[in-house]
């Protein structure tokens, strides 16, 4: 039986970051992972992700997946793809189906890195073709080029349904509406924002009680709930749709776990339970030699840094246990990725907070927009007295609509001119600093993960003011086009004139659109549309 | 007819690999002629195609089509090749491929020869 010192179970980014790691001290490691492809969810994910520069924000997920297996490999990581593991048994063996054959291999540690699998809600005619995972439209449009429907309707908007949802405009469909029964909108504001003002509408207190059609999905019956999720009647109506996209959470895959005997609790998250592999500070299992680490030992998904960092810790752990480093520089190690794992959290959508629906300020004092949590776009109203939403310097500077605390910070960072600022609590709002003069170089525009970052020049010529806007649908705009420019709620305010289009390869596939507007409509125009 | 489902170029992805210089290939589904293209998988090529309906299932007869896509529900399963339960998510399309909608784990012809019963 072969044999490996390490074994990853999951090519995500848990996975891969144990094994490199593992590796790096000299461990013979293998990861094994159902997929065609490496980097798990990460394999998926076209959007810049959040951040700081110590854990790859603004990098977009697919390009932190190929940098993590090239690190792998580059260590000497033997990576198997369409490679199931199918169960731990004693003396940590391992069996793993490749092809249709099963083959069995034995190690002396395990790291479990499975990830999360996708929720279901049950609802009239949920397993009708057309009703499908969030997931699954992305594995089409991003893995195979197709697009998953041609009118599409998301249910949930936590930030997997927000960046599906957007995911879905950039290729073209007709997002109907993002649906939720929760009051307010799941995930990050900006994440919302990006969707609304392309006038996609956002139904809070909203669910769906049936998909029709006779032998695929032709439409879907929506209603308005009442405090306790129950429909209202005489609220229904009936939309017509080919698609229904479900981004209702995911769950911890910790069968593998379970079955090796190591402890699974289930945990209430939300109203539900959910299973939960009990480990120590290093992601070490109730069974000696299996860890877990990653969305698979989570009750509820922190995002791809989180996971990387305790696939890290998980590796020095090992290789101190094996003698490949000293337990005083593991310990060192994992301390120093403990407080990057503590940088990330915090804020309001922490797992902590989750659920809770008293926030009402953000940790610097300022009220946080209802409008922005109930519909998706914070009002011009509500984001005056924001620290970086200011339109009183002259010439261009970034009006930054970031009002909700989450672990962000790449605006800072690509600023040439150091006019923005975040603290060092990530989770901090930016704030920008007026007396420096902002060259309009656009970086920030088209780095913001979150995409709320507009240049606003109030001087550009009498009676007319431009806001640049990062824009990521096909067609560009020319220069010179003309037509309408929408407001944060996608409702076209004025009309509007294309005078720039800049695109570099700094800024990663996001160009930088300028449009010129009547300039009292400086603070409300957000987005264009041709035509 | 199947253009208006496919992503020709895509804002952050550009232009998807298998269309730089697209190779059709050929299939039957259920004996009707049609096309996808190399690199597809078989469920790709039947979406874009705009077939939704992968299989019934064996009591209900409710249908089924792309669920999870990639590979897990067994949502998608079809008759390949006269192979049934085939999980067409995962499985890469070939010329000459032989596709049967399936009806439990049969095709309609042997479930309603069996159950006596039309479908
Ligand atoms: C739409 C979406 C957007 C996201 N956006 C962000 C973001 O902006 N920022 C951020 O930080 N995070 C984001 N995330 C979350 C992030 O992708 C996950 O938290 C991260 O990928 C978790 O890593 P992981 O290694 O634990 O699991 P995964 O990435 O899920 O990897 C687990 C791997 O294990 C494989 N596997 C499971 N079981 C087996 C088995 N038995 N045998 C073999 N292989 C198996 C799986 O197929 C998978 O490839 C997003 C997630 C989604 C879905
Ligand atoms: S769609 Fe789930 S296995 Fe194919």
């Amino acid at each position: 039986m072969k044999r490996y010192e390490v074994i990853v179970i999951g090519a995500g980014p848990a996975g891969l970051s144990a094994a490199a790691e593992a590796a790096k001290k000299g461990m013979k490691v293998a990861v094994f992972d159902e997929n065609a492809g490496p980097g798990g969810q990460l394999f998926k994910q076209i959007h810049k992700f959040f951040g700081s520069r110590a854990n790859n924000a603004r990098m977009r997920g697919f390009k932190i997946g190929r940098k993590l297996l090239k690190e792998a490999e580059e260590n000497g990581v033997e990576v198997f793809l369409n490679a199931v593991v199918t169960g731990i048994f004693e003396e940590k063996e391992v069996m793993v189906r490749i092809d249709d054959t099963v083959h069995h291999y034995k190690a002396d540690y395990i790291v479990i890195a499975t990830g999360a699998a996708e929720n279901m809600v049950p609802f009239k005619g949920w397993d009708k073709p057309g009703v499908m995972g969030a997931g699954a439209s992305q594995a089409l449009m991003h893995l195979q080029g197709v697009r998953p429907g041609r009118k599409v309707l998301v249910v949930g908007s936590g930030n997997v349904g927000l960046i599906v949802a957007f995911q879905i405009c950039q290729v073209g469909c007709d997002l109907v509406a993002v649906l939720d029964a929760a009051p307010r909108v799941g995930g990050y504001g900006v994440h919302a924002s990006k969707i609304t003002r392309t006038g996609v509408p956002f139904l809070t207190s909203h669910t769906i009680i049936e998909a029709k059609g006779d032998d695929h999905v032709e439409s879907a019956v929506i209603a308005e709930v009442d405090d306790h999720f129950t429909p209202i009647p005489g609220t229904e109506k009936e939309i017509e749709v080919d698609t229904v996209l479900l981004a209702v959470g995911l769950t911890p895959m910790n069968q593998l776990a379970s079955n090796a005997g190591c402890r699974v609790e289930y945990q209430e998250q939300n109203g539900r339970l959910s299973p939960v592999t009990i480990v120590d500070e290093y992601g070490e299992t109730t069974m000696s030699g299996i860890y877990c680490c990653g969305d698979s030992a989570k009750e509820t998904a922190e995002g791809a840094s989180s996971a990387m960092l305790q696939g890290k810790i998980a590796a020095e752990h090992i290789a101190a246990d094996a003698g490949y480093t000293t337990e005083a520089d593991a310990e060192e190690k994992a301390e120093e990725y403990r407080k990057t794992l503590d940088q990330l959290s915090g804020g309001m959508f922490d797992v902590k907070n989750k659920g809770r629906m008293d926030i009402s300020t953000t940790e610097e004092g300022y009220p946080i927009s209802q409008s922005l949590l109930r519909h998706g776009y914070i009002t011009a109203e509500e984001l005056k007295g924001f620290p970086a939403a200011s339109y009183e310097a002259d010439g261009p500077h970034p009006v930054i609509e970031c009002t909700q605390n989450i672990p962000c910070n790449p605006c800072r960072d690509v600023c040439p001119a150091g006019l923005i600022h975040v603290a060092e609590d990530i989770t901090r709002i930016p704030e920008i600093d007026y007396s420096q003069k902002c060259t309009n170089c656009g970086m920030c525009v088209t780095n913001c993960p979150g995409q709320a970052i507009f240049i606003v020049d109030n001087d550009y010529e009498p009676g007319y003011a431009t806001v640049s806007l990062p824009y990521e649908f096909l067609p560009y705009p020319e220069k010179g086009d003309k037509g309408k420019a929408l407001d944060r709620s996608g409702t076209p305010v004025c009309d509007a004139e294309i005078v720039s289009v800049r695109t570099a390869r700094a800024m990663d596939n996001t160009a930088f659109l300028t449009m010129k507007v009547p300039a009292e409509f400086a603070d409300t125009a957000r987005f264009f549309r041709k035509g | 007819m199947d253009s208006d489902m496919r992503i020709w170029e895509h804002p952050v992805l550009g232009k998807y690999e298998k269309y730089e210089e697209p190779k059709v290939l050929h299939f039957t589904l259920d004996g009707k002629d049609m096309t996808g293209y190399e690199g597809d998988s078989v469920a790709a090529a039947l979406k874009a195609a705009g077939v939704m309906t992968h299989r019934y299932t064996a009591k209900n007869h409710r249908p089924r089509g792309i669920f999870c896509a990639i590979g897990r529900c067994t949502d998608c399963v079809m008759i390949v090749n006269g192979q049934p339960n085939v999980r067409t998510c995962i499985t890469p399309l070939e010329e000459g491929m032989e596709l049967r909608t399936q009806y439990g784990v049969q095709t309609k012809e042997e479930w309603e020869a069996e159950n006596d019963e039309e479908i």
